[in-house]
């Protein structure tokens, strides 16, 4: 079971969604040693919940995509160690999630599911418990959401043979707007597409992340989401989402291929993002399925400084 | 501040939009304080009170919107489809190019 967490719920008192949040997170605290951050307290009176949010991980259950509990936690500074959005999991499984504010058969079926998933897994992967990265495999569904990442064997997360790092440097030219500085590489292998995300192609493999457009625009970046080792991605298709308390962001694959890797860095350290999105804050490598066909609609240094250029301009980002 | 051309193609040829599923829709307004590319207006006095005023302001293959909307209203055409399209117009200009 999940065990040691500070849990911040959404308080559900307006959606099906919340109710079912709410409930977790007491059938989480009433099984192990969890302890509920009750999210309307919280933000009148810090005092009760600093030193519990200070000593435990954080497991955030957000209800809807409105994601309430993990803009308090930005708001109050908290790292997001473990979340899960309780929408998302009704869809995963299919399941359409009513109007009804009450725990009826079904909202409690769908409970079992996740507090049941939830202790299979640890059974399993006891590493899981306390959230602490571990060695055990990865399989699909909520687990994985929760404990993913840092759960992946050394050989799943190795860098290529040919370790792009060692290779890559980069030249960047710089815009500026007041205190904001964009850098844009312009490594030769370095290409964009027109929703600000690059890709450094070495060989069969790309590696890629968003631009310093992305990052300044969101600020703070506090959850990094991932694609999953293995998944295949379409030429703009999401290859993952990273978001700050200000919004969240797609971001659009530039290539068609194959997830190999992921930064696992970004999931403990979604603020590498922030320091530099080309370098330790890249988001995942992939196997090229059509680099010279996906070639065709992306664009090289020049034109996307131009377009960048233009939409500093335009925005007035200050 | 919308892009005239989306991968040198003209933006209002590409149909990328959201839809909004006003059974759904409970008028947050979440997707309007979002959204800085002003897609979306709110109309205070009428009965649906949220329309797409300017969807050639929306940023192609951009769903940040639906992804921050609660009650999962908003929704978006097929990216491969739209892909595909602007493949196909690409080539349209190149042949009258």
């Amino acid at each position: 079971m999940v065990e040691n967490f500070a849990i911040l719920p959404c308080n559900g008192l307006d959606k099906c969604a919340g109710v079912i949040s709410r409930e977790l997170a007491i059938r989480l605290s009433e099984q192990a040693d969890n302890k509920i951050i009750c999210p309307v307290f919280y933000r009148v009176s810090e005092t009760k919940y600093n030193k519990l949010a200070a000593e435990r991980p954080l497991f955030v259950i957000d209800g809807c995509q409105t994601r309430c509990a993990s803009k308090l936690a930005a708001e109050k500074n908290l790292k997001i160690a473990r979340r899960i959005i309780v929408a998302d999991e009704a869809k995963n499984r299919h399941m359409e999630l009513t109007d009804s504010l009450r725990i009826t058969e079904r909202e409690a079926a769908l409970i079992d599911l996740l507090i049941h998933t939830l202790h299979e897994e640890s059974w399993n992967h006891p590493a899981a418990l306390t959230g602490s990265p571990g060695s055990t495999d990865r399989s699909e569904g909520l687990i994985d959401r929760l404990f993913d990442v840092g759960n992946k064997s050394d050989t799943d997360l190795r860098i290529p043979a040919e370790d792009l790092d060692a290779s890559f440097d980069f030249d960047y030219e710089t815009i500026q707007n007041g205190k904001f500085i964009f850098r844009i590489p312009k490594n030769r292998d370095i290409f964009f597409n027109e929703n600000d995300c690059w890709a450094r192609v070495s060989g069969n493999r790309a590696r890629i992340g968003v631009t310093d457009y992305v990052q300044q625009n969101l600020s703070d970046i506090l959850y990094f989401y991932p694609p999953e080792v293995g998944d295949e991605i379409d030429q703009f298709g999401e290859l993952g989402t990273i978001e700050s308390s200000k919004a969240v962001f797609e971001l659009v694959s530039p290539f068609s291929g194959k997830v190999i890797a992921i930064n696992e860095k970004l999931e403990k350290n979604p603020e590498l993002i922030n320091e530099n999105p080309y370098e330790l804050g890249w988001i995942a490598e992939i196997e090229l399925t059509d680099p010279e066909g996906d070639k065709e609609l992306l664009i090289g240094f020049e034109k996307y400084f131009e377009i960048t250029k233009k939409k500093v301009e335009d925005a007035n980002v200050k | 501040m919308s892009e005239t051309t989306f991968m040198g193609v003209e933006r209002s040829l590409i149909d990328w939009k959201p839809v909004i599923d006003y059974r759904k829709c409970d008028y947050c307004m979440e997707c309007v304080r979002f959204c800085p590319h002003k897609v979306f207006e709110v109309r205070e006095d009428e009965e649906i009170k949220l329309i797409i005023k300017n969807p050639h302001n929306c940023v192609v293959f951009c769903r940040a919107c639906s992804k921050l909307c609660g009650p999962d209203a908003l929704s978006f055409p097929d990216k491969n489809i739209t892909t595909q399209r602007i493949k196909e117009i690409r080539k349209e200009m190149e042949g009258h190019g």
